[in-house]
């Protein structure tokens, strides 16, 4: 794992991809070539002296050569609004690389990404590393309504696609796990697949009986609040599926995650 | 001109009163690739508990305007792995080690301090008697003659320095104080958290999912300052101030209301390095106004 550094990186630009929907890009030669899928940053919020933490947010995507690191976010809060002013030129206070990373075994022989709303994040990274390995990818995604999607155009060249929202304006009219219980369910041989989660609770939850059924090995990205980023709060507690009573009970989303294996923790919320 | 920044704790030499406060620290190596760990004038570890403790379930934490809320519920490896797991690190550091130490009964800081009493590489130990967030905690340091007791116990088995962490949710922080002046600290650090809540108005539950919890932050600032000024005049040992220290004017006025040193809590989640900053900026303070020893600053408030 690469060692995290504060850095004060150079806006690239800021630009609306989907409705409320960001991509901020800076540069940062570090990031940009020591950040794995799964794993995050944390930034403080610009001119907002009042936002006490940092904020984290997966990596989306890096161009390793230009320098470049892109997040996707919402901008729905205080510290997120904020970050919707920025100029190119302007300097950003990041912390980062931050946590685990998706795991890409030998036997992975097609990734099954399944994706919900902003959960959409870490794939774009995780798209550029699997196709450097040349492993196919069936990604699900599912949003509210189709101005809530992003990239894709991109993920339509680069994957095989399958979309789903809500409101039925585009896609699967229905729950993005819906189309994933199609595809175990029509798929009898599941061997070297490998499934790879990241949205809200009840997706995850969902994803987790599937998983369970079908008896797939599943890596989750969680999300939860989190004052530091980096193991010293302590705050961000994930129980344990197989706890030691009295002794350690919960993981730590910062350090021992984002990323876990699906079977190791409780999906709560 | 050159500054001499360091202050003495009892026995306890600091090459500068730049501390971190336990639990927004970790064990240090947390923070080694964003901080010199050695510029650090001290580093007080997470509480150590004599068994493992798995903390309290989440939520744990809420932010808030100014300041947080915990209830992290002192989750640690307990004391045998503490020295096996945590010890070795904190030992190749050329800084003060201080390690916080917490018993689930009475007698647990004694027993704490006496297994480490063979352990090389720690300056000092802090007795945590007041986390709000644990069955008792607060009792430790809410009834003076527990304080004192407690700390008798520690003195007993220890030559090196001996801190009392106090809490500020007390009638009087002084009666505590001079309790465990007289159980024989050395020195004593202030102020814990403060008890706070949070609630959901759409849902009605409680933020924390131990109701109520600790707040730290900026904003308990002011709180901890009056504390501070208030123990450094009643008490003969020295004051270590907690309570809010984010930057070096926040450094610069715990010390100059009493404090001999200072420990940097929650500004360490989001300002990892905020301790080397309020260490420079102590270090230009003193030469803009022509301090040569930092010590001179400590209680030379105006009335």
């Amino acid at each position: 794992m690469s060692e995290k550094r504060l850095c004060q990186p150079e806006v690239a630009g800021v630009r609306e991809c989907a409705r409320d929907i960001y991509i901020l890009q800076f540069y940062d030669p570090y990031l940009a070539q020591n950040s794995r899928s799964g794993q995050f940053i944390e930034i403080k919020a610009p001119r907002r002296r009042d936002i006490l933490w940092r904020r984290p947010f997966s990596i989306h995507n890096v161009q390793p050569e230009a320098g470049i690191v892109e997040i996707l976010f919402h901008a729905v809060g205080r510290g997120t609004e904020a970050l919707t002013h920025l100029h190119k030129g302007e300097k950003l206070d990041v912390l980062g690389p931050l946590g685990s990373h998706f795991q890409f075994d030998e036997n992975l022989r097609e990734a099954l990404l399944v994706a919900g709303g902003l959960g959409i994040a870490p794939f774009r990274l995780m798209q550029q590393e699997l196709s450097g390995r040349g492993t196919p990818m069936t990604l699900f995604y599912g949003v509210g309504g189709e101005e809530q999607l992003c990239g894709l155009d991109f993920y339509q060249k680069t994957t095989d696609l399958k979309l789903s929202t809500v409101d039925g304006s585009r896609g699967h009219h229905g729950l993005v796990t819906d189309l994933l219980m199609d595809y175990v369910r029509s798929n009898s041989d599941l061997s070297g697949k490998r499934l790879f989660a990241c949205g809200p609770t009840p997706m995850l939850r969902r994803v987790q009986e599937i998983a369970k059924e079908f008896n797939m090995p599943t890596q989750v990205s969680v999300e939860t609040i989190m004052a530091c980023g980096f193991g010293a709060c302590v705050g961000c507690a994930v129980p344990m599926t197989r706890p030691q009573p009295g002794v350690k009970e919960y993981y730590l989303a910062c350090k021992d995650g984002p990323v876990f294996n699906m079977e190791d923790i409780i999906i709560e919320g | 001109m050159k500054v001499d920044l360091s202050v003495k704790i009892g026995p306890l030499r600091l090459a500068n009163p730049v501390m971190t406060a336990s639990g927004t620290f970790g064990y240090a190596e947390e923070f080694r690739d964003v901080v010199n760990l050695d510029d650090l004038g001290g580093i007080v570890t997470k509480t150590v508990t004599p068994q493992p403790r798995p903390g309290n379930p989440p939520r744990r934490i809420v932010e808030l305007p100014g300041g947080m809320l915990n209830s992290i519920g002192l989750p640690n490896v307990g004391i045998e792995n503490f020295i096996l797991e945590k010890m070795p690190f904190l030992q190749t550091l050329n800084t003060k080690v201080i390690v916080n130490v917490a018993g689930t009964t009475e007698a647990g800081f004694a027993e704490c301090v006496s297994r480490l009493e063979d352990v090389t590489g720690i300056a000092a130990y802090e007795l945590n008697f007041s986390c709000p967030n644990v069955k008792h905690g607060t009792s430790y340091s809410t009834d003076p003659a527990v304080a004192e007791r407690i700390t008798r116990d520690v003195r007993r088995v220890t030559q090196r320095a001996v801190i009392a962490k106090l809490t500020p949710n007390v009638t009087s922080i002084s009666e505590i104080g001079l309790a465990v002046q007289n159980g024989g600290a050395d020195a004593v650090s202030a102020i814990n958290t403060v008890v706070g809540m949070s609630i959901n108005i759409k849902s009605r539950r409680p933020k924390l999912a131990t109701i109520t919890g600790g707040y730290s932050g900026p904003a308990i600032k002011p709180i901890a300052l009056a504390k501070v000024y208030e123990l450094a005049k009643t008490l003969a040992i020295p004051v270590i101030a907690i309570g809010g220290i984010a930057a070096s004017d926040d450094a610069l006025e715990f010390m100059i209301a009493g404090a001999t040193a200072v420990q940097v809590g929650t500004a360490n989640f989001y300002e990892p390095d905020a301790t080397i900053k309020i260490k420079k900026g102590l270090e230009s303070y003193c030469k803009e106004h022509n301090i040569l020893k930092v010590m001179h600053l400590v209680g030379s408030l105006k009335t």
